[in-house]
């Protein structure tokens, strides 16, 4: 299009012709030290004291097992009648949501939908009081969860729901957002949507003020799980 | 484009917003807030000065070489199901994503935060061709509901009260009145809530784009950016050509302080990485995805190598809250999309030199600079703004005031040579003006000094004696 190289060009001629600084391309990418796996309990904690003061709520360091009960627990506690599931990265999220459904509670599962399907499936999950989701990564220094959306695991089931759940392994927390990166490489940041989610959704709009729950959930909580072989 | 108004309206403006002290109380305890958000998250985060410099280099850069990392973005974007386009000027961008909502059927656009969409003026061009556009952050629907225009670009609302916005929601919608910041949050949930689950056509900005991978990245605390960009059949971004970096591992070193800087937190709520529009089977993300990369004089602040710097701005708003102009006035008074210390660099730029009286509008204390994550010399910038304006441009005015004020300059240099002159004129001067001062501080100056009284007073002569400890100044 015409566009673009009347753009282009005209930033040329802005830059210049002369020699530019070839830091571009020489720059080393430095390698990102991961932290060895004997920090992990320790790095799952700073991520629980960090998810907590922005706002999260820690629900503890599990087994599977252990983690399908407390989140049965969570959904009597805030009163959840529906929640809505998604397929898991490592997890066994049937499991869970069997154990839900034998609690009495309504289970949207998240599939891949057709175009005519859509409107109804994000109805469902609106309306759903839980979603429940696995992140692909944790971060240890901002309470962070990264969340990759694909088709069975969508983005709407950490935004829609008032109140959402993720659970993440163990060896999945990372000490910083740079790891992360590193992690999922420019492949894996390409492949997918992928959102970081640190703390429920919340404004500062009206004087300043920090209020919860804007758009997406009103609260978020947190399960990191051990390995599924423990 | 409406005229950019003329420094006449600015003055007026200004003077005004002084005189308001409800407005200067928000903002100061908006500032004072910020700051100490600011100063704690820095405290615990050893490494922020690092990351600064780290992200000046990479950001500086990126903007050297602006034209390959464009062409790959672009390409990137487009192997990945965009449309990309190419935008001159603001005309050329909101023509674009109007002629697109028409073709859509489109007949309400949801809207994420932007700037840049504020800058190319879209609402009112989506409106006059009869679209209605739904501003989604919180600050932001304040502000379009009230009919106004955001007065800081972080926090659009900083203007406001709660009891003016309880107010604003009671007269719109007719519900109760309240004052509390949750229930209004609440009922603008709901709302929008409703408006989101059927739109079908969304707008956001951008704050990132990755070349390397063709990655657009949206930093938000609502979530307004989140369900924009996936709730919608059709989805534009629309961003500055100066938001392109090179490389994913950049990303992590303007993450870590942006959100630090521009609102005290160490990472904003919501961090969303969009590639394309949505693939088979996918719930979430547009059916068709736009990406509007704008120029609008963004390449003429390149070639100016002293303007250049400034495009590493990556909107914090920090510079905002520190500026002493900007808690006295206010957002508003510069009346400019972009106010402000930055604002004042980019809008006549971007506005032309109608906005060139802008760049005098600061008292060049430096605070912006210290504060600023990308650390751009704004006061640098902002004296050579006032040079080019003053030397070229506007004939009829800067000069000849330029050329009064070197001959006095000249006369006055001339003067000092002779120290016993000085003397004998400043004591005759300390007893003229005896009888006019008050508490030490004249108000008016007769003929050409009046000029100096006009906006701030002046210290009655003292010869013989120190310079007159600080006294309470009378308020002018």
């Amino acid at each position: 299009m015409a566009e673009i190289h009347k753009i282009i060009a005209s930033i040329k001629d802005a830059l210049g012709a002369g020699a530019r600084s070839n830091s571009h391309a020489a720059a080393a990418s430095v390698a990102v030290p991961v932290a060895p796996s004997a920090h992990r309990a320790e790095l799952a904690s700073t991520f629980a004291r960090e998810l907590e003061a922005v706002g999260g709520r820690f629900l503890g360091i599990l087994t599977p097992a252990e983690a399908t009960n407390r989140i049965v627990t969570l959904a009597g506690e805030i009163g959840a009648r529906t929640v809505a599931l998604g397929q898991g990265v490592m997890s066994d999220m049937d499991a869970i949501g069997e154990a839900l459904e034998r609690a009495d509670c309504r289970i949207v599962r998240t599939i891949p939908v057709a175009d005519t399907e859509r409107a109804a499936m994000r109805e469902r999950v609106a309306n759903a009081d839980l979603g429940i989701a696995e992140a692909d990564f944790a971060i240890a220094s901002t309470g962070t969860l990264a969340v990759v959306s694909t088709g069975d695991r969508p983005s709407s089931l950490t935004l829609l729901p008032p109140a959402s759940l993720v659970i993440v392994q163990i060896d999945r927390v990372m000490a910083n957002l740079a790891e992360v990166l590193a992690e999922l490489g420019a492949g894996g940041v390409a492949a997918n949507r992928l959102t970081l989610i640190t703390g429920p959704s919340r404004t500062a709009d009206i004087e300043k003020r920090i209020v919860l729950g804007v758009h997406g959930p009103k609260s978020i909580h947190a399960i990191v799980v051990w390995p599924r072989n423990d | 484009m409406a005229e950019f108004p003329k420094a006449r309206d600015f003055f007026e403006s200004s003077r005004a917003a002084v005189g308001d002290h409800e407005l200067r109380r928000k903002l100061e305890s908006a500032s004072a807030r910020h700051l100490e958000h600011f100063a704690e998250v820095k405290a615990e985060f050893p490494p922020y000065d690092d990351e600064r410099d780290a992200a000046r280099r990479i950001k500086t850069d990126a903007i050297a070489h602006l034209d390959e990392l464009l062409i790959e973005l672009a390409s990137k974007l487009e192997a990945r199901g965009c449309k990309v386009f190419f935008a001159e000027d603001a005309a050329q961008a909101r023509g674009y994503i109007v002629e697109l909502a028409r073709a859509k059927g489109a007949k309400k656009v949801v809207k994420g935060k932007s700037m840049t969409t504020e800058e190319i003026e879209l609402n009112c061009a989506l409106e006059r061709a009869g679209i209605d556009a739904v501003e989604t952050d919180l600050g932001e629907y304040i502000v379009q509901l009230r009919g106004e225009r955001p007065s800081h670009i972080l926090t659009p609302a900083i203007h406001l009260s709660k009891e003016d916005i309880g107010q604003l929601f009671t007269d719109k919608f007719g519900i109760a009145y309240t004052a509390e910041p949750e229930k209004l949050t609440a009922e603008a949930r709901s709302r929008l809530r409703a408006i989101f689950l059927n739109a079908d056509f969304g707008v956001t900005g951008v704050n990132f784009a990755i070349a390397e991978t063709g990655t657009l990245v949206i930093v938000e605390n609502e979530g307004n950016g989140r369900m924009s960009s996936t709730m919608p059949k059709t989805f534009v971004a629309v961003m500055g050509i100066e938001k392109v970096i090179a490389r994913l591992e950049d990303l992590s070193h303007f993450l870590e302080i942006l959100a630090r800087t521009a609102t005290g937190q160490k990472l904003t709520t919501y961090t969303s990485f969009i590639t394309g529009p949505r693939r088979e089977g996918e719930l979430d993300g547009p059916a068709e995805m736009h990406v509007v990369i704008l120029d609008n004089g963004r390449s003429s602040m390149l070639a100016d190598p002293v303007l250049r710097e400034a495009l590493n701005c990556i909107r914090c708003g920090a510079c905002l809250n520190v500026c002493p102009i900007y808690r006295r006035i206010g957002g508003h008074a510069y009346r400019s999309v972009y106010p402000g210390p930055i604002g004042s660099i980019v809008s006549p730029n971007l506005f032309g030199s109608a906005a060139g009286y802008l760049p005098f509008a600061s008292t060049l204390c430096g605070a912006c600079k210290d504060i600023c994550p990308v650390k751009i010399d704004i006061p640098r910038i902002l004296l050579h703004l006032r040079w080019k304006e003053s030397a070229g441009g506007h004939a009829l005015r800067w000069p000849r005031a330029i050329a009064r004020a070197r001959r006095g300059a000249r006369r006055f240099a001339k003067m000092a040579r002779h120290p016993r002159t000085v003397r004998v004129l400043g004591r005759i001067a300390a007893m003229v003006l005896k009888p006019f001062a008050h508490n030490g501080y004249l108000r008016r100056m007769p003929g050409p000094f009046g000029n100096w009284t006009k906006y701030r007073d002046f210290p009655r002569p003292r010869p013989h004696k120190r310079p007159a400890p600080e006294v309470e100044r009378p308020p002018s």
